[in-house]
């Protein structure tokens, strides 16, 4: 009697520990699951911030450094023409463009401080090397260019200070529409190769708005009787 | 000792047996507590990440949330080209009440916290959410009271947001954001927190980053600003693609006897 209680005894006690076993092997599981989880989770929204800075020779840092200047001479023109112009069509879009162009060249600086380099590239150097995966039919290649296409010499921006009237206008509608054309090859080769998302969306959105601005200084060129410069 | 324990043995393998049974019948509050313990921590790992991770996906525009107003109900998209400009002189056939995009006026309506307070022109306010502005329109016949004032403070002074009313806006109040809108019945509706947070200068949005909000003298007076037209605009309007409406084809005869069906 006293064995078979104590046989039956034992046997509810491994049902038991089972059962308990079980209990704990599934709550260990389940903290398993939920911190690993966590973790995954964790790591993903780290990750979203910690991107290497993009270096000296990246896609990313030429089309800053290189939209920058190019920015710059725009802002340049369209001040000029916001000043100057005696037309209020052209003085309104030279604030568009100045004032916009301005901001994102404030925006190309900050990203380069950020990453820790120039927020012009060295003077020596030529530009859009950064495009060597490109074929932009300058003759450049990988060696890159001493001028950026669209950018004007010195005598042209010295011919448009020293312009007034009609004939200021249309050249500087001339001057604009080249720019803004010229810089299209380097905003959608960024659209697509820069590393980083923001990058690419800014690219983007300058490829996007200056081919509609192009449109409409070609239409203001037209309706002030003149056409673009030869090209 | 020895013997003594052996004596005992049988009786005590019962009551150890029993109290096992008990202990079984019972709570094993140990273990109960170690797995409890474990699973609170685990669930608050849990927890503390995933508040984290949602908090960052809220509302908050980045590279990997470009649209955060995605998360919030009731909001219409439409996709719109950029950069078309029509003069001081032209009316745009807008296809939405109120307009949130299209062909604009070249001079954008100051968007530097100005609560207009009569209703500005559609082709100048547009202009502004392409710039990253919101623009909060509401009917002055139904919003008036607490409720206005509680919107102007969402604009008053703040760069990037501007206000005015809209006659005869099928709803109390309507948000637009360049290919954005949301449309209300409340002040109070949380959700007008949530539009703005996901959509003001958010650069992924709209067209031209960094466009400003100022009109700086170039043909806008925020004192005395154009007035909206409450009128359809005629055929010599310019439409959604830039270029004039063009008319219906000329009336024949047919068409002032059209054929019944």
């Amino acid at each position: 009697m006293g064995n078979q209680a104590g046989d039956r005894a034992d046997e509810g006690q491994t049902a038991g520990t089972a059962k308990r076993s079980a209990v704990v092997y599934a709550a260990a599981a389940l903290a398993v699951l939920l911190v690993g989880a966590a973790i995954g989770m964790l790591i993903t929204l780290s990750a979203v911030g910690r991107d290497d800075p993009p270096g000296a020779d990246s896609v990313d840092v030429g089309f800053a450094q290189d939209m920058r200047t190019h920015h710059l001479q725009a802002i340049t023109m369209a001040g000029w023409a916001r000043n100057g112009s005696q037309d209020a069509e052209i003085r309104q879009l030279a604030f568009d463009i100045e004032s916009t162009q301005l901001d994102q060249s404030g925006q190309f600086s900050g990203w380069l401080t950020a990453w820790g380099q120039p927020a012009l590239a060295p003077i020596d150097q030529p530009h859009m090397r950064w495009m060597a995966g490109a074929a932009h039919g300058h003759g450049d290649g990988p060696a890159g260019t001493e001028q950026m296409p669209g950018m004007a010499t010195s005598e042209e921006l010295a011919r448009l200070r020293n312009s007034t009237g009609a004939e200021f206008d249309v050249y500087f509608l001339q001057l604009m529409l080249r720019h803004h054309e010229g810089g299209l090859e380097m905003a959608a080769y960024a659209a697509d190769h820069a590393r980083l998302g923001y990058v690419r969306n800014m690219a983007a959105k300058i490829k996007q708005g200056q081919q509609a601005e192009s449109t409409l200084l070609t239409d203001m060129l037209t309706a002030r009787g003149s056409k673009p410069l030869p090209s | 000792m020895a013997s003594g324990t052996k004596k005992k043995g049988k009786p005590n393998a019962v009551k150890a047996a029993r109290a096992s049974v008990v202990a079984k019948k019972g709570k094993p509050w140990g273990t109960i507590a170690a797995v409890v313990a474990v699973l609170l921590l685990a669930g608050g790992v849990f927890g503390y990440a995933y508040v984290k991770v949602s908090a960052a996906e809220k509302f908050l525009p980045a590279d990997d949330n470009k649209d955060p107003s995605e998360k919030i109900a009731g909001v219409v998209r439409q996709t719109y080209s950029p950069g078309q400009h029509v003069d001081a002189t032209q009316r745009v056939a807008y296809d939405q009440s109120p307009p949130f995009g299209g062909p604009h006026d070249g001079v954008w309506a100051d968007c530097t916290g100005i609560v207009y307070p009569t209703a500005v022109r559609n082709e100048n306010m547009v202009h502004t959410l392409e710039h990253g502005a919101i623009w909060i329109a509401y009917n002055p016949d139904t919003v008036t009271g607490p409720a206005l004032d509680k919107l102007k403070s969402l604009v008053d002074n703040k760069p990037y947001m501007v206000m005015s009313p809209y006659p005869g806006l099928d709803r109390p109040i309507s948000l637009q954001s360049w290919g954005h809108q949301l449309k209300l019945d409340s002040a109070d509706d949380e959700r007008i927190d949530q539009f703005i947070r996901s959509l003001r200068t958010n650069v992924y949005q709209h067209p031209e980053p960094g466009g400003r909000c100022d009109s700086n003298g170039t043909g806008f007076n925020p004192a005395a600003p154009p007035p909206f037209v409450a009128e359809q605009p005629g055929p010599d309007a310019i439409g959604m693609d830039g270029k004039p409406v063009t008319p219906a084809p000329p009336a024949a005869p047919t068409s002032s006897a059209p054929p019944t069906q």
